[in-house]
């Protein structure tokens, strides 16, 4: 088992590379076999990293997030499956490229750190903590899927508006779609957030009844959920339009980076995964 | 008609064939009947070996290649003016006659005539080719328009520049708009006519193939079609990339002019299904609808009731005012649901405030804009044409490795046939040396020796790289002394008036022997 999984540790991001690669076609030369290989191909590794996580479950015993490289490789996976759930949504290729290559990047810096002994730790073992942290990983990578939809939205937004048609132009698709792809992308996000904010509540309130409120991660996390949600509404009462939104979608990535990176620096609470 | 050197000198100065003239060309194909694709064919269909092997020679000599004869006549837009062209310009109908007209001439073997607005080309394999070019100069241009016989009208290509050029053409490198993409289609049907009247044999149809090939590759393996270079079309680009769908878009045109005609008829084609016109004159708006009967006329001031629903406004009205201002449309905006409007001014003087282009999920564009965008893509076009000149060159060498493939084919026949008569010959001596059961086994080993003996130097033979092709051909018919064999199924092969062998059973892939 222990060689499967090491030797998953290269054929992972080897495989997501060569999937970049296909998108890469997709993008940058509109080659129709790319076009036609590419998204099988990124479903059939989805399946064979699925298959390294539960194997890595199934070897050490408890939810695969106890190391850095577990954790990195569980974040490429959720955004892998973020983007594939998009793109079969949107029926839209051409973009795949930008996502692939980030999951790649992750599944490669997970690889690298990737050590032979995992700790054991008993929160690993608490099914409600594993459905928390799943959720939570899926939501923030669907939230970064909607960020990179968002950044393309604008750049395209940003050309047609001031008619200067830069590299962007005519390699992505139309407005009116990743408008949609990113919408896709943050309600998503912020399904996966409710779901990890309720195990999370329900989990922390459990253990820690009186105080877990005050923790700075939770309450970053409380304003990240209120930011998308409250850009949602607005969406979808049409009080905001594309522009707005994918600025709001922006905005919301930065929160998660604070949360993620700014509160576990300056601040010290029970919320911090190290 | 003159009969010295024609007037109607080359032109074309990427033809270095051209810069000969067809008079030159007469005097390497003339001589012998040597001028016929297949020299060394000739050799085997009646003339010597030697006079077979100096007329490959003669032809590797020319052409600098071992490509086939071909002749290419031709005016297009870069030459003459739409008023010769239009003169010259052949319909289906006219163009099926002047084929058969063309092949009743002994000295052309093939012909195909290709003929749109901007040109009007004929593309011959010649038996005969001073006799050939004189034939297709009178019959499809001078017959029509004699001033094409002034110089620096017509252009003259031979064999690989011809070729060469056909797959140009194809491509879309030769038209009037870089890669515009009809062209393709127009050099489908001008082959599909020519097979149909019988003038496509087996070198046309190959070239022809290889054309067709390499425009379809050209298309889809560069940008050389990409983007729009018209400004009908860069209005679709524009809303193609702000909205999904344009069969959902609703157009609302402000202005009913020409230019408005034309963008709505590219819209139209493009799968725009809801159009709207508001125009001052309801005259004006009634013509449109007669034009368009799918669409709907709205009063001139109701306009900005009709922008609320609409996702892509054209202005081109001649006002000298702008008929939409920043406040009416920020007003109109402000009425719709958050939806995306693209507004392209079309008018001089512009018909849309440049202010309103500031209004969020408004975009508006000018006949500047669009003109940048046009550039753009004609740049893009431009530089991909490196590219497709690989395609070119490939195909080209594809055609090329057809032909010499062919050429050597009777001559492997010949080889083989001869490798079987002494294989036959030693076999009838040995076999009474040996008992009876293992005659087979001999038989079969034999065979086996000798299939696998040139299994190599036959593939040598077919070989698609060099142009040492022809004389390669020679030597090994002198090396093997083929000519001199002359037996009794060879004969009868000449009687019944054909090469035989391999070369014969590929039937319309074998060069025509002239």
């Amino acid at each position: 088992m222990q060689v499967l999984l090491r030797s998953a540790n290269i054929v992972l991001p080897l495989a997501y590379l060569l999937v970049a690669v296909a998108y890469g076609f997709v993008f940058f030369a509109a080659e129709p076999r790319a076009q036609r290989a590419a998204a099988p191909a990124l479903r059939a590794v989805i399946l064979l990293h699925l298959a390294y996580l539960l194997g890595l479950a199934a070897h050490w015993g408890q939810f695969p997030a106890a190391t850095e490289s577990q954790a990195l490789s569980l974040i490429a996976f959720a955004v892998a499956v973020v983007y594939a759930y998009v793109e079969w949504h949107g029926r839209e290729r051409s973009t795949g490229f930008w996502l692939v290559a980030l999951v790649f990047f992750f599944q490669l810096l997970a690889s690298v750190l990737a050590r032979p002994e995992t700790p054991d730790q008993a929160i690993f073992h608490d099914p409600i903590f594993a459905v928390h942290v799943s959720l939570a990983l899926l939501g923030y990578a669907a939230f970064a899927v909607a960020a990179a939809y968002a950044f393309l939205f604008l750049q395209l937004y940003r050309d047609l508006k001031a008619g200067r048609f830069s590299t962007f132009y005519g390699k992505l698709p139309p407005l009116a779609v990743l408008e949609r792809m990113m919408l896709v992308a943050l309600t998503a996000g912020f399904v996966s957030l409710t779901g990890a904010v309720v195990t999370g509540a329900f989990w922390a309130q459990r253990l820690y009844p009186s105080d877990w409120l005050h923790d700075p991660k939770i309450l970053a996390t409380l304003i990240t959920w209120a930011i998308y949600g409250l850009a949602l509404l607005l969406r979808r009462l049409r009080r905001w339009q594309g522009r707005q939104t994918a600025l709001a979608s922006l905005a919301g990535l930065g929160t998660i980076l604070f949360s993620l990176v700014a509160v576990n620096l300056f601040f010290s609470g029970f919320h911090a995964f190290r | 008609m003159p009969d010295s050197p024609d007037p109607a000198t080359p032109l074309d100065p990427r033809d270095s064939a051209a810069s000969r003239g067809p008079g030159d060309a007469a005097g390497v194909g003339g001589q012998g009947g040597g001028g016929q694709p297949g020299g060394s064919q000739a050799g085997a269909g009646g003339h010597g070996p030697a006079g077979a092997a100096s007329a490959a020679a003669r032809e590797l000599a020319a052409n600098g290649t071992a490509g086939p004869s071909l002749l290419l006549l031709g005016i297009d837009h870069h030459t003459v003016p739409i008023e010769l062209r239009e003169r010259v310009a052949y319909g289906h109908d006219e163009a099926e006659k002047m084929l058969v007209h063309l092949l009743a001439r002994s000295a052309i073997a093939e012909a195909l005539l290709l003929s749109t607005c901007n040109r009007t080309e004929v593309v011959l394999q010649p038996r005969d080719e001073e006799e050939a070019y004189r034939a297709a100069l009178d019959l499809v241009f001078l017959a029509r328009a004699p001033e094409v016989e002034r110089p620096g009208l017509l252009y003259v290509k031979r064999n690989q520049g011809a070729a060469r050029h056909l797959l140009s053409v194809a491509c879309g490198l030769e038209s009037m708009v870089l890669g515009e993409p009809e062209i393709l289609g127009q050099v489908k049907q001008a082959a599909a006519l020519a097979e149909a009247v019988g003038a496509a044999g087996p070198v046309l149809r190959r070239l022809l193939r290889c054309a067709l090939a390499a425009g379809r590759r050209a298309r889809q393996e560069t940008a050389i079609s990409a983007g729009a270079v018209s400004l009908g079309y860069a209005v679709i680009e524009l809303a193609r990339n702000i909205f999904r769908d344009l069969d959902d878009c609703r157009v609302l045109l402000i202005g009913a002019g020409e230019i408005a005609r034309a963008v709505a008829r590219n819209l139209a084609e493009r799968g725009a299904r809801e159009l709207t016109v508001a125009n001052r004159s309801p005259e004006r708006a009634r013509q449109f609808q007669e034009e368009f009967p799918q669409s709907a006329a709205v009063p001139f001031d109701q306009r900005f009731a009709a922008i609320r629903e609409a996702d892509l406004v054209i202005a081109s009205t001649g006002a000298d005012e702008p008929v939409i201002t920043r406040r009416q449309l920020a007003e109109a905006m402000a009425a719709r649901p958050s939806r995306a409007l693209l507004v392209v001014d079309l008018g001089v003087p512009r018909n849309v405030e440049p202010e309103a282009g500031r209004i969020e999920n408004v975009f508006l564009h000018s006949l500047d804009s669009l003109d940048h965008l046009i550039q753009r893509n004609l740049k893009r076009r431009k530089d991909e044409m490196p590219r497709v000149q690989e395609i070119l060159d490939q195909e080209i060498a594809h055609f090329h490795g057809w032909y010499r493939g062919m050429q050597a084919e009777p001559l492997i026949a010949r080889l083989q046939k001869q490798a079987e008569r002494i294989r036959r010959q030693e076999l009838s001596q040995a076999l009474p040396h040996f008992p009876e059961s293992s005659h087979e086994h001999l038989d079969r080993l034999t065979r086996s020796l000798v299939r696998k003996i040139l299994h190599h130097p036959s593939d040598g033979l077919r070989g698609r790289e060099g142009t040492e092709h022809l004389p390669r051909l020679d030597l090994v018919r002198e090396l093997f002394r083929l000519d001199d064999y002359d037996d009794a199924d060879e004969s009868e092969a000449r009687a019944r008036g054909g090469e035989g062998g391999a070369a014969a059973a590929d039937g319309d892939e074998q060069p025509p022997t002239g």
